[in-house]
């Protein structure tokens, strides 16, 4: 091959297309609803329940209850003890994976197909019969108590919980870290956990998603068989009014005597799962800093070297979660990286993104969505976001096409409206005696100073 | 029995190549292993492998700096490196008709990256992996315990004695002629293993490797790995060593030799180690976490190394008023104790294994990994499909002799961490 024809990228062969795979929908006879696909290429399979139980609709005093009680889960069954479980389970190769966030909690387990058929009368006996035994439950507050304790100590634990509490309004659940306070995990009980199974862990209100080398008249049907049982609806959530707790741009240091690099977190209160901008605000995030050839990568990264990656989210849940920036710096440079970052987002939401911007990031994304799809895992973890946002089977019918159409006014309207430089709210995690001095320099915004936790 | 479908091919360079067709979902990896991880690195010179794998990514003669992200982002791909004690692997998955510009990018890295490479790249790389150090090992509780493990089972002239991020210093010392002799010494197609697995077809997969790859001009002979990397197959006793350190709670590290992954006598000791440590029935879990409720959380790991010796981990952490002498002894006593295992625990262990394993190859990404990785460490691609029933194969005899052989006193490095009492005093 020539040196000349060497000089200029490969043209791209022709697209395969790729489409969704079909969700299979149904209700089952206790109200549960079913979803199912059938992936054949390996035979594994991954069954996830969906429960509408989340952080988010749990007032301070019981902070951290959705989280202690998924934990609890293997403690054990009216059946088993907690080691019988886990003997049961693992016996066929399967390990019971309980996600606790905000707006649900999914219990899920993957195994070798030809194993499925235990593997759900296993997992409806957790979430239909579980048994919390005193010292099972004793033990797993222990250890909830222990990982605060360890997150109290990790710089970016640190600088996020800290960026939370000053982004929320008071009794916002978002303001507080995800599994709770010493405080609020302290009284927890047996009763407890029970008694949010009672009022949450129901058919109605939940759903279940199988994907892999099973077919939907077998999911059905094992379906009936092991959660038939199963009885009763879920307790609807209270609606999160996601309220700031300013609207006054800040700096705020925690402080950190022995720190060797700066945690950084700049954002504001974000967006809703529902936003009519959550397409152009993917596409906009990706231009700020959702990839590595983001605005901030490149300045800060690439062209600074002031840090080995940054990335900005937006963390959409039922209510209005966080837009959070975080990095982490040198000591050094730490005024150095919020001048520049801050410098991007305001530059980004003043200009807008360019065309080829917002085309690069549209290509991203759109061409990225296959990709993000090839496990059982993936597909079903997709499926299960339908159920918790209430969006319609064929949601990802069409998905790529409204990456695709995202418009140049569009990503620049998000930009306006989900983005505001002046409200936000910067947190340091660092050691203050080096960069108090190189931020208030900065004139940016008043510069506060707070013990650790 | 795994069946994945392996085709293997060689260029007159010397690059082996294999080829694994799944055409399930439209997405095609690019996956590539280097032979060349932090054991060949010498004295003076440790982290090169790693900053090394860094400059990859800053151009090369026909790619400009970042274009590489930039391409493989703007199709939707996804890409990155990482680099280990034995080797460096560099893969992009993408949507299947942009299998040539992976292709293409890899070719020019491993054949034109020198006329690229500027002072000024290399400094702003040196900047982002010294943060690196300090975000991912400095600022972190625990962070250096890899880098004392290290040194405590493997000895100063051992390969695996420093780790893969290596000495600041010496990443400070580097210079653009390190940086070309490195490349021109290890970077060559000789020294490669290139996998393409997913949705291809055969003829214009081979077409495409031939053009991009089959012109660039072989290396020489592959140096010997530094120092001397054979080992005692124990370390003889037990060494200790106490940190106070800044961490929340007490952690107990203990650290044992075992055989290398290319020893037949390896399957044996990651059997051991899943009894151990993998999984809520596991021997630590119920001993340590469930019952006796001395450990936060526990956690066992088999590094499948293949110069002189690999390494088994495991490690506890206890409670904030919890004394780190009852949880090395409660280590003590469950390893020791797998003298003595249960066919059920055995089949236990490999079903937790093989749901992994089929999880893990998924994704094209993570089966190509692993054909190469069999490629390199076993000259065998194809071993992959057997890997489970090797495992099954494993006796509670094996499991028991390994354990009088290997879970000794005579082999144990016990590294403990206790909070410190008073804070430390700043250092700027």
């Amino acid at each position: 091959m020539s040196g000349s024809s060497r000089s200029v990228a490969p043209s791209a062969g022709p697209v395969r297309s790729f489409d969704f795979p079909p969700v299979h929908a149904d209700v089952s006879e206790n109200g549960l609803r079913i979803r199912s696909v059938q992936v054949g290429r390996l035979p594994v399979v991954t069954a996830m329940v969906v429960l509408d139980a989340g952080e988010g609709g749990l007032d301070d005093s019981r902070a951290g209850l959705a989280v202690l009680t998924g934990d609890s889960l293997e403690g054990g069954t009216a059946k088993r003890s907690g080691v019988e479980l886990a003997e049961a389970l693992e016996a066929i190769g399967a390990g019971l994976s309980v996600g606790s966030g905000w707006d649900s909690t999914t219990v899920s387990l993957s195994c070798m197909a030809d194993r499925l058929d235990d593997a759900m009368g296993l997992l409806a006996e957790v979430l239909i019969e579980p048994a919390f035994p005193d010292d099972e439950v004793e033990r797993i507050r222990g250890q909830r108590l222990a990982a605060i304790r360890q997150r109290e100590m990790d710089p970016a634990g640190i600088a996020t919980t800290a960026s939370r509490r000053l982004m929320y309004a008071e009794e916002v659940p978002y303001g507080r870290p995800l599994g709770g306070t010493v405080e609020s995990v302290g009284p927890f009980s047996p009763g407890c956990a029970s008694g949010f199974v009672e009022a949450q862990y129901r058919p109605k209100g939940s759903g279940i998603v199988v994907v892999g080398d099973v077919d939907a008249g077998q999911v059905r049907s094992l379906v009936e068989t092991h959660f038939g049982a199963w009885a009763g609806e879920a307790e609807l959530q209270p609606q999160i009014d996601a309220e700031s707790r300013t609207r006054e741009r800040g700096i705020v240091v925690i402080e950190r005597a022995d720190a060797v690099q700066s945690e950084i977190r700049i954002g504001h209160v974000g967006q809703a799962r529902s936003t009519p901008h959550y397409f152009p605000l993917r596409v906009l995030n990706t231009v700020l800093g959702g990839a590595f050839t983001s605005r901030l990568n490149l300045n800060l990264r690439e062209e600074h070297g002031f840090t080995y990656g940054v990335r900005s989210r937006f963390l959409v849940r039922r209510g209005a979660g966080p837009w959070c920036v975080s990095t982490a710096v040198g000591t050094d440079v730490t005024a150095d990286a919020v001048r520049e970052a801050v410098a991007e987002i305001t530059t980004l939401v003043a200009k807008g993104p360019t065309e080829e911007e917002v085309g690069a990031a549209r290509d991203y994304l759109a061409g990225a969505f296959p990709l993000q799809l090839e496990t059982t895992g993936q597909i079903a973890a997709r499926i299960a976001e339908l159920l918790i946002y209430d969006l319609p089977d064929d949601y990802y019918g069409d998905y790529r096409d409204r990456i695709r159409g995202v418009t140049l006014e569009e990503a620049r309207e998000a930009a306006r409206q989900c983005i505001r430089p002046d409200e936000m709210t910067v947190v340091v995690g660092g050691h203050p005696e080096e960069i108090q001095a190189p931020l208030e320099k900065l004139g940016w915004g008043p510069v506060t100073v707070e013990a650790a936790p | 029995m795994l069946s994945i479908p392996i085709e293997r091919f060689k260029l007159d360079n010397g690059l082996r190549v294999n080829l694994s067709h799944d055409d399930t979902t439209p997405v095609v990896s690019v996956n590539l292993w280097y032979g060349v991880g932090s054991r060949n690195e010498r004295a003076g010179k440790t982290g090169f492998a790693h900053l090394f794998e860094h400059m990859m990514f800053q151009g090369s003669e026909h790619v400009p700096k970042n274009r590489h992200f930039e391409l493989i982002e703007r199709v939707g791909g996804s890409l990155n490196a990482t680099t280990w004690f034995d080797r460096t692997n560099y893969f992009e998955t993408v949507p299947s008709h942009h299998l040539g510009l992976a292709l293409w990018l890899e070719s020019d890295r491993m054949g034109w990256m020198l006329p690229a490479m500027t002072q000024e790249k290399l400094d702003n790389q040196r900047d982002v992996v010294m943060n690196e150090k300090l975000q991912r090992y400095d600022n972190q509780p625990y962070g250096d315990w890899d880098e004392r493990i290290q040194a405590m089972v493997f000895p100063d002239s051992h390969p695996y004695h420093h780790t893969v991020i290596g000495s600041m210093a010496d990443i400070e010392a580097a210079t653009l002629d390190d940086v070309a002799e490195f490349f021109q010494t290890y970077y060559v197609p000789n020294n490669a293993v290139l996998t393409v697995c997913g949705d291809f077809s055969r003829d214009e997969a081979l077409d495409l490797i031939e053009r991009h790859f089959g012109e660039i001009a072989p290396g020489g002979e592959i140096p010997a790995i530094p120092g001397d990397p054979n080992l005692d197959p124990v370390i003889g006793e037990t060494v200790h060593e106490r940190v106070e350190a800044e961490v929340p709670l007490p952690r107990v590290l203990m650290a044992c030799r075992v055989p290398t992954y290319t020893n037949e006598g390896f399957y044996a000791a990651d059997v051991a180690g899943s009894v151990l440590g993998s999984g809520r029935a596991s021997r630590l879990y119920r001993s340590l976490v469930r019952e006796r409720r001395v450990a936060k959380g526990v956690t066992s790991f088999v590094f499948p190394l293949t110069s002189g010796a690999g390494m088994l981990l495991a490690w506890a952490t206890g409670f904030p008023d919890g004394d780190p002498a009852e949880l090395e002894a409660a280590l003590v006593a469950e390893m020791e104790g797998l003298a003595s295992v249960t066919d059920r625990e055995i089949q236990r262990a490999v079903a937790l294994t093989e749901t992994a394993l089929f999880r893990q190859i998924e994704q094209v990404g993570e089966r190509a990994d692993l054909v190469s990785m069999f490629d390199q460490l076993f000259d065998d691609p194809g071993r992959l499909n057997g890997e489970i029933e090797r495992l099954r194969a494993v006796t509670p005899e094996d499991v028991s002799t390994f354990t009088e052989r290997f879970l000794g006193a005579d082999n144990r490095a016990v590294l403990t961490y206790v909070p410190e009492t008073a804070p430390m005093p700043s250092v700027a």
